[in-house]
């Protein structure tokens, strides 16, 4: 067992971070890794395909029912291969403070010894952009020190992947976290992979990994599970251990050289038009 | 500039009014930029003070008799409460009269700003209403909803139907203007959306906003003179009493910045005239003021007779004390509601100003005008250095050791006490009253006398006290840490 790595996903909303992470982790699980899965987003699924379903009761509703004076399994629960699942949680839409919740939850993780000495990886699957200080919460105060950020070649998921990475710039002056790579959840939009590429290294970062886009991961979803436990002989569940190995074996880490709006649109003209004798 | 009543939520004085907090110059140039339309505050790279508008918001609300107000916010957020306790009980006590208002914090914990507290404020404002029966419920916001977006104006929507008396939504976060006195006109909204009525008629009453009516007694004699009843604002006032100041023939104030929301949105809804003159501070102060009201209200030959009794009995005595005063040169501190009217009033004595420093700056009142105690100022040839500084106390600091005037005015105590361990005889101008008409005058004349004649005090409490700034900053220039400032 090595040292552990905390890892947090970002990326635009609906871009599949939740989707990634969890066949990730279960990836990460057949190579024998133990991982935590921590959901940072009020909607409260980012354990779903791991768990079998909503079944965990947040952090956050379990602490306002039942006091702070809580056992670490009243909050987590074992998913898929072994894995550790845990849900933030968060307010009803349009009140409260979700930020401030994902700030109080995981100060609770710590103070119920959620981390232990057994585990490889932590993730935090965070709601969307880095809206606030709470949405920074997992990349500040020496928490996850390594980010990956789930992009696609559409022009929105781009500028969210952009702006993430002025908010890790900021916390990398004073911490030592590190964007690790981007990670392409492919929507088969033209030229996708070099303009991914172009971006990641305009970004000063790397294409950790280009996920094919396939069916099969939505019929996995509707059945509660990750593509490696929904069909483990598929080519897309190979294509997600392919992703884990990368995860294992990546050791490039850099500080993000976020780009201005100009200089975005420029590689996206660049890259982004398919050209009529290209086939991806 | 209108007044949106149908909105519960009050633009600051910065975003309405031009206010602002910083600036070094001249009186003549801070009037012209103002009346020009090009001045601009400045910013401060180091600022030692500040106060929370709240603070100013509810101590306003909270002085009126047997209401609630309820603090939407964490408990230390609401301390406050335990000071106006005392304050209005004792404020109460000293007319004679009971205050019954209550004063209660939410008590918004970590779990309430995550999710929201709109269903416990729902209840505790139903338990207050049932608990204590006040007249009218003022329900603040603070910096904890504030910043979590928590609606209280639904909250307070929902329980109008089920309470009957006034409810109002008071939005109040610390932090949405550096100049507390926005916090003046947010109290001020809240009575005329939510308790002031219509008038069905006319009566001979004049309202008078003012912070403690202290001189309440003699202001009711002398209106009385005229044959008008003073209706003193918001301390001790009724919620009956509030409900019906549409149908006062007048409203006027003891302080610009207290008042101007209140007479210009009276004026605006209900065509109470407001009485803009220079305030009644100062014997031309004084004078102008009258005679306004008694234009205003139709009773000039009373108003005239008044003055001419008691500049009989006064002037002479007045102008014997100026003779002592003559020469003298003073610095002075205060809210800009005093400030200037307190400058001319020390022209008017034959002292010298040769700084005064404003608390904040409003460029333009509610109806769009110049504050009047400026306009008297530069119409009478009246300029002297100034600034405006949010109570920096290292600035005015800096100031009495470069001027080394004969006197310190203030109407902040931590203020004069600082100017006291300088060396320099300070006077407090507390009390809102201390120079109100002739009488008054005289006293606040012979207060300042009294200060300057023994200066032992000052002295030898200087000599013992070592105060923190050190000669680098006593050799700065006064505007050493504003931005932008046009050196």
């Amino acid at each position: 067992m090595g040292e552990l790595r905390q890892i947090a996903i970002y990326g635009k909303g609906g871009i599949g971070k939740s989707t990634t992470t969890q066949n990730l982790t279960a990836g990460l699980v057949e190579h024998g890794k133990k991982v935590m899965v921590v959901g940072c987003d009020p909607k409260a699924d980012s354990t779903r395909l791991l768990l079998g379903g909503l079944a965990q009761k947040t952090v956050l509703d379990t602490i306002r029912d039942e006091g702070e004076d809580i056992e670490l399994d009243r909050i987590m629960r074992e998913g898929f291969g072994g894995t550790k699942c845990v849900e933030s949680g968060g307010p009803e839409p349009g009140v409260g403070c979700a930020g401030r919740g994902i700030i109080t939850s995981i100060n609770m993780l710590e103070n119920l010894g959620a981390y232990t000495d057994d585990l490889d990886y932590v993730f935090y699957d965070v709601l969307g952009d880095v809206v606030c200080g709470g949405f920074a919460m997992p990349i500040r105060e020496g928490k996850a020190k390594e980010i990956y950020i789930v992009a696609s070649g559409e022009m929105m998921a781009l500028y969210a992947a952009n702006n993430i990475a002025k908010g890790i710039r900021r916390y990398a002056r004073t911490g030592g976290v590190r964007l690790g790579g981007i990670i392409c959840n492919s929507r088969n939009v033209d030229r996708e992979l070099d303009l991914l590429r172009a971006f990641s290294k305009e970004l000063g970062t790397q294409l950790l990994y280009f996920v094919p886009r396939d069916n099969i991961v939505q019929r996995a979803e509707i059945n509660k599970k990750t593509v490696i436990e929904y069909k483990p002989d598929s080519n897309q569940a190979q294509e997600y251990r392919n992703l884990a190995q990368a995860v294992i074996d990546n050791t490039k880490f850099d500080i993000p050289t976020p780009m201005s709006q100009e200089r975005l649109e420029e590689i996206l003209f660049e890259f982004g038009l398919m050209s009529d004798d290209y086939n991806i | 500039m209108a007044i949106h009543l149908e909105n519960s939520n009050v633009a600051t004085r910065e975003s309405r009014i031009g206010s602002i907090t910083g600036y070094i110059g001249t009186l003549s140039d801070l009037a012209k930029q103002s009346g020009c339309g090009t001045l601009k505050g400045c910013s401060r790279c180091f600022s030692q003070s500040s106060s929370c508008l709240s603070t100013c918001a509810l101590g306003q609300l909270a002085a009126i008799r047997d209401v609630a107000i309820i603090h939407h916010g964490p408990a230390g957020c609401s301390v406050e409460g335990a000071r106006r306790y005392y304050l209005e009980r004792t404020l109460a006590k000293k007319r004679g009269v009971t205050n019954n208002t209550v004063y209660v914090g939410t008590g918004m914990d970590e779990n309430d700003t995550i999710f929201g507290a709109a269903d416990t404020l729902r209840q505790i404002i139903l338990e207050v209403y049932r608990r204590y029966s006040p007249k009218a419920i003022f329900v603040s916001s603070s910096c904890a909803t504030g910043i979590i977006g928590e609606d209280i104006d639904s909250v307070v929507d929902d329980v109008r139907e089920e309470i009957d008396v006034p409810v109002a939504a008071v939005h109040c976060e610390g932090f949405k203007s550096r100049i507390w006195a926005t916090g003046f006109d947010i109290s001020d909204h809240a009575i005329l959306s939510s308790v002031v009525k219509p008038p069905r008629q006319k009566r001979d009453t004049i309202n008078f906003k003012n912070f403690y009516e202290s001189a309440r007694p003699e202001i009711i004699e002398m209106f009385r003179n005229f044959d008008l009843e003073p209706i003193f604002l918001y301390c001790n006032s009724t919620i009956e009493e509030l409900s019906h100041i549409s149908e006062s023939l007048a409203t006027t104030c003891i302080c610009g910045t207290l008042g101007n929301y209140l007479g210009n949105g009276l004026e605006e809804k209900y065509g109470v005239p407001y009485i803009r003159t220079i305030n009644p501070l100062g014997v031309a102060g004084f004078e102008t003021w009258l005679r306004e009201i008694g234009k205003v209200t139709g009773r000039k030959d009373k108003v005239e007779r008044y003055i001419e009794e008691q500049r009989a009995i006064y002037i002479p005595q007045i102008e014997e004390v100026k003779k002592e005063l003559k020469g003298l040169k003073a610095v002075l501190g205060m809210g800009p509601g005093y400030t200037f009217e307190v400058s001319r009033v020390l022209n008017e004595l034959g002292i010298e100003v040769v700084w005064a420093l404003a608390w904040h700056y409003d460029k333009k009142y509610e109806n769009g005008d110049v504050p009047p105690s400026m306009e008297y100022l530069l119409d009478n040839d009246i300029d002297f250095e100034a600034s405006v500084a949010d109570q920096q106390n290292y600035e005015v600091m800096n100031i009495l050791h470069k001027y080394q005037p004969d006197l310190y005015l203030s109407r902040h105590p931590g203020s004069t006490v600082w100017a006291i361990k300088n060396g320099t005889p300070a006077v407090y101008v507390a009390d809102e009253y201390m120079i109100f008409g002739y009488k008054h005058t005289l006293e606040f004349a012979q207060a300042v006398l009294d200060s300057i004649h023994n200066r032992s005090f000052e002295k030898n409490l200087a000599r013992r006290v070592k105060l923190p700034y050190t000669d680098w900053w006593y050799e700065q220039k006064v505007d050493t840490f504003l931005e932008e400032a046009g050196r």
